[in-house]
């Protein structure tokens, strides 16, 4: 016989027999979590690697902290490249009395050497590539500085003691990088203007760039002949080889929604395991004929494997067209968060089929191929071999095809094994918390008659129950997590913030605006401490010199390589606390001293009598620990890591910073500010929390996504179990009416046991997210969460009425049918 | 007995069947040696419980004897292994249940092409078709077992049994769910296409009827097979 010309025309009759349905919904539901995944991952990925000169905006850059000088310029004329030069900074864009904290991007003629701007005339307009860069006078700027500051193109905008027209909306800006980086909207202007704004000084915070392109051996050897002479804070940006922390950002996110998209085949998987079970025992006498008609042990198990790999493959082909629609909706969810993609890769759409053939290969196969060992005397003897599709090996299966798939998504062996232990721990907590309640309920039911008949929809059939429970439970502790949880843990968060905290910075303060801006914040009744940052580079503990790779956690790694700001203060801020050693007086006679944060000391391994030296503009700077603070960061005030007493950084370069807490509705001032001090970099708390969050929502309405499918197993596994108990409950419900209850009796039982069994599941699921939420904030963010007594009934009415909705659609027909055919069938099974 | 046995389509010899049970082995039949002719028509007869079922599943290699052997045409089924045995039930014999057996999810068409499938016969939908029309069901091919009646899932079953032209036909109580008059049109059915197709055919029935029409009729008793 063809197997396969075969087993397709046996799922073709199973299909119109109604077998298998559920089954292929829960693997369609699988394949669809997977591939909406990766169909994101995969575009994002081609994105951001596929343009990886693009993004860079040229084959090599040279970046700097400090201006550059001709130098390398003249050796990449030399070598026949083109070359450019941009500047990126930060600051406010002013549009009367309104502030928008902007990036903004100066660039010169050639730019971009490679990949394009997009722009446009007005916010609608179809974007089309821009014949070269903003005129002098003109700034282009993203959709998002029109809507928040309601701009139209052709209005003016201030930029630091310039006045700009607002000339193009900036569609697209291939070098603005792949990711989740820019929170500020961008703005681009002419490399020119840039000095009359009065925006740049000497210690201003500007990142310079050299871009270059041209022939391979030529970028080559300018590398070769200016990578040596670069000093501290300049170093050659290669293609693919910038950002590494978004890329990372990246890989991190891709592999938490591949891990949550998981939970989907999770539970689909108790579906797909309940509903196989009810689909061989009622082939028993199915396999048993065919083996009586000829069919041999091998025709068997070739049929059956054939049927399941037909089924992976219509299942995987609906299931990736959904992912595909799923992942254009999470696409326009994070519209704002990602550049735009090219067009998908074929990838994904393997991703589902094979995804699909490993589930049915766990969680089917196993059981269906049991069937192989069904006597042929069963035809005679009905009593044999009904248990030959049970057994311990199918579970093993299917473990083990959750686990492939979570090692495949995660691509990491430890990550994988905890995963793997939290969802089987969850499971199992969710199941005897289950078997707990339903046991309870038996007891109840034994005391009092009059609840009898309405508890007795969950107490006849306790494992399919508890079985129900913990899928459902599953898929709405997801859900509940991700929104209630994750409100209450931000309102913790936010409550920890003090009511009059600082919601505006102040930073490239330069030392001879520091008396007029502390006047003008004096006028305005506002109480501030200004303080002086010097930008200083880690180089030597107790006279060792280190280096980055000294240490192994990546934070202190960056610690090390990068430069950060020191302080010196002349008393302890209110808010800082002495843990050990002592800190200095008002005027100290010797001022060379440090003092460390506690947990930064702790990550160097530092401690009070500890030298630390800091290099400042090639300067050293080496002095003993004699203190070390403990800092309440979310206070919002300026604190600092290391600090010095006062008079040891007298003679290095420093900026000063201040904050200050401005009501709403004052915003006059903030005009008056930054036109004053054009130089200075004004911070708007809020903008940027507002953007955080905005961040974290659209990342959490992505997630929230998956959890809802993940609950739509959970409703498949419902369905499975009503399939499963179909014929009992026909027999019930036939039998109740012929005994004369009435058909609203009938659907009150129903709905009763609907309604339960989703409360419990919900109340569960609530009480787990709730639990899971302390944990969290304990252990990962360090927080007081209180648990939200709410979460268990929010989570009992959701449950409740979701369960009874699907459970009384499905199971309408019982109450319709009259009672003697419903006897009749129930006796042809 | 040699020649008997020489010619015949069936035959076992010294063929037992214990049964390991809760207090000991039961012995459910012993030493039963048979002989069935081609084209005979076999009957047997005995009380529930008796082994009659049993018998006949050795008979068709269903299952295999606790002693002796079971000889099908040229294949000894004691000497071969399950897959063997299926491919000799496939290519040899046809059987008629009491509870029909038909596959709930097929229609009558299917069922009946279900045996040429297996086997990779060609064609197999044109040999059903033919099956259908000469049991009366023309008409109904497309029919799914639960929208045909009793007496018509019965004549699907025997269209089944003979479409692939087994040499022997084995039937279980092949009237038992039936009433009397379409019982006795199956039994019609039955005798005429064995008649028609020259099979030989073996009968486990509690019908005396469906006995008397039978060439030879044997009782099970005791663990042993007489003569009526």
């Amino acid at each position: 016989m063809k197997a396969p010309r075969q087993g397709l025309r046996l799922l073709s009759r199973d299909w119109r027999a109604g077998e298998l349905r559920l089954l292929a919904t829960a693997v369609v539901l699988a394949v669809t979590a997977i591939t909406a995944v990766a169909w994101l991952a995969d575009r994002v990925a081609a994105g951001t690697e596929g343009r990886a000169a693009e993004l860079l905006g040229g084959d090599r850059a040279l970046v700097s902290n400090s201006e550059i000088g001709p130098e390398p310029e003249t050796v990449a004329l030399d070598l026949g490249l083109e070359t450019t030069r941009t500047l990126e900074f930060t600051s406010v864009v002013l549009s009367g009395d309104d502030t928008q904290l902007t990036a903004v991007k100066a660039v010169g003629g050639a730019y971009p050497l490679r990949g394009r701007l997009e722009v446009g005339d007005h916010l609608d307009a179809e974007p089309r590539v821009a014949d070269g860069i903003p005129q002098r006078g003109e700034i282009w700027a993203e959709p998002r500085v029109f809507l928040q500051l309601d701009l139209e193109p052709g209005d003016p905008l201030e930029l630091g003691a310039s006045t700009f027209t607002l000339s193009q909306v900036l569609f697209l800006e291939s070098d603005r990088g792949g990711g989740f980086q820019g929170l500020s909207p961008r703005v681009m202007m002419h490399l020119d203007d840039v000095s009359d704004t009065g925006l740049v000084g000497p210690a201003s915070r500007v990142t310079h760039r050299l871009l270059v392109a041209g022939e391979p051996q030529s970028v080559s050897q300018w590398v070769e002949r200016v990578e040596p002479g670069l000093g501290d804070g300049a170093g050659i940006e290669e293609p693919g080889r910038e950002q590494p922390g978004v890329a990372q950002a990246m890989d991190a996110a891709e592999r938490f929604l591949g891990l949550s998209a998981l939970l989907t085949v999770v539970v689909g998987g108790v579906a797909m395991l309940l509903s196989i079970r009810h689909y061989a025992a009622r082939h028993l006498d199915r396999v048993a004929v065919m083996r009586c008609l000829g069919a041999t042990q091998r025709q068997i198990v070739a049929l059956l494997t054939w049927k399941m790999i037909w089924l992976g493959l219509f299942a995987a082909l609906i299931g990736t067209a959904l992912g595909f629609l799923v992942h254009l909706l999470m696409l326009a969810l994070l519209v704002d968060l990602l550049p735009s993609l090219p067009a998908p890769s074929l990838r994904p759409a393997l991703v589902g089929l094979l995804s699909a053939q490993i589930i049915l290969l766990g969680f089917a196969v196993p059981t269906v191929l049991r069937l192989k060992r069904v006597p042929p005397l069963r035809v005679l003897r009905r009593d044999l071999g009904d248990h030959v599709y049970r057994g311990a090996s199918v579970y093993v299966a299917a473990l083990a095809a959750v686990f492939a798939l979570m090692l495949w998504q995660a691509r990491d062996l430890l990550l994988s094994v905890y995963v793997f232990g939290a969802v089987l721990g969850t499971l199992s907590a969710l199941g005897m918390a289950a078997g707990g309640v339903i046991w309870v309920l038996r007891r109840q039911r034994g005391q009092r008659s009059s609840a009898s008949l309405l508890l007795s929809g969950l107490t006849r059939r306790p494992w399919t129950a508890v079985i129900q429970i913990m899928a459902l439970g599953l898929g709405l502790m997801a859900l509940a997590l991700l929104t209630v949880v994750r409100n209450d843990l931000l309102a913790t968060w936010q409550d920890r913030v003090p009511e009059n905290a600082a919601n505006y910075f102040l930073i490239n303060i330069q030392d001879d605006e520091v008396d007029g801006l502390r006047a003008m914040l004096d006028d305005a009744g506002l109480e501030t401490s200004v303080y002086p940052m010097v930008r200083a580079r880690l180089v030597g503990i107790n006279d060792q010199d280190i280096r980055p790779s000294d240490f192994e956690e990546p934070r202190t790694r960056r610690l090390v390589a990068r430069e950060f700001n020191l302080s010196w203060l002349e008393r302890l801020p209110e808010d800082n606390r002495i843990v050990a050693g002592e800190f200095w007086n008002k005027n100290p006679s010797d001022p060379e001293q440090f003092s460390l944060e506690e947990e930064m000391a702790e990550r160097l391994g530092v401690g009070v009598g500890d030298r630390l030296a800091f290099e400042i503009g090639g300067e050293r700077y080496s002095a003993p620990v004699t203190n070390l603070r403990s800092v309440q960061w979310d206070s919002f005030n300026v604190n600092f890591f290391a600090a010095t007493a006062p008079g040891f950084l007298d003679d290095a370069p420093a900026t000063y910073i201040t904050s200050f807490y401005l009501p709403s509705g004052q915003s006059r001032l903030l005009g008056q500010l930054v036109r004053e001090f054009p130089s200075v970099t004004l911070i708007d708390v809020n903008a940027i929390l507002d953007t955080v969050r905005g961040i974290m929502d659209q990342g959490a309405r992505v997630v929230e996504l998956m959890a809802l499918l993940t609950l739509l197993s959970g409703l498949v596994v419902l369905l499975a179990a009503l399939q499963v108990t179909r014929e009992e409950r026909q027999f019930e419900s036939a039998l109740l009416r012929a005994l004369g209850a009435r058909r609203a009796l009938i659907r009150r039982l129903a709905a009763t046991e609907f309604l339960l069994l989703g409360a419990v599941a919900g109340l569960l699921a609530g009480a787990g997210a709730g639990t899971a939420g302390v944990f969290m904030a304990r252990q990962l963010f360090e927080l007081e969460y209180t648990f939200n007594p709410w979460l268990p009934l929010i989570g009992a009415a959701v449950g409740a009425g979701v369960v009874a909705l699907a459970g009384l659609l499905a199971t309408r027909r019982l109450y319709r049918v009259s009672p003697m055919r419903l006897l009749q069938e129930a006796d042809d099974g | 007995m040699v020649d008997a046995a020489s010619a015949s389509v069936v035959r076992t010899e010294g063929l037992g069947m214990v049964f390991r049970g809760p207090d000991g082995d039961i012995r459910l039949f012993q030493d039963i040696d048979l002989a069935i002719e081609r084209g005979e028509t076999l009957a047997i007869l005995g009380a529930s419980g008796c082994g009659k079922s049993t018998l006949l599943g050795l008979l068709a290699g269903l299952d295999v004897p606790t002693e002796g052997r079971v000889v099908v045409g040229d294949a000894e089924l004691t000497a071969l292994d399950e897959d063997q045995r299926a491919r000799v039930r496939g290519e040899q014999i046809g059987f008629v249940f009491q509870a029909f057996h038909l596959l709930g999810g097929l229609t009558a068409l299917e069922n009946v092409m279900m045996p040429l499938e297996l086997a990779d016969r060609p064609e197999p939908a044109v040999a059903a078709r033919r099956a259908l029309e000469q049991v009366g069901l023309g008409e109904r091919m497309g029919h799914y077992p639960k929208q045909l009646s009793g007496g018509e899932q019965q004549r699907v079953a025997i269209a089944r049994a003979f479409v692939g032209e087994p040499r022997l036909l084995l039937a279980d109580e092949p009237t038992g769910n039936l009433d009397r008059a379409t019982g006795a049109r199956i039994q019609d059915l039955l005798f005429e296409l064995n008649r028609a197709n020259g099979t030989t055919l073996v009968v486990v029935t509690h019908d005396p009827v469906l006995a008397g029409r039978c060439h030879r009729v044997l009782h099970l008793d005791g663990g042993q097979l007489v003569a009526a």
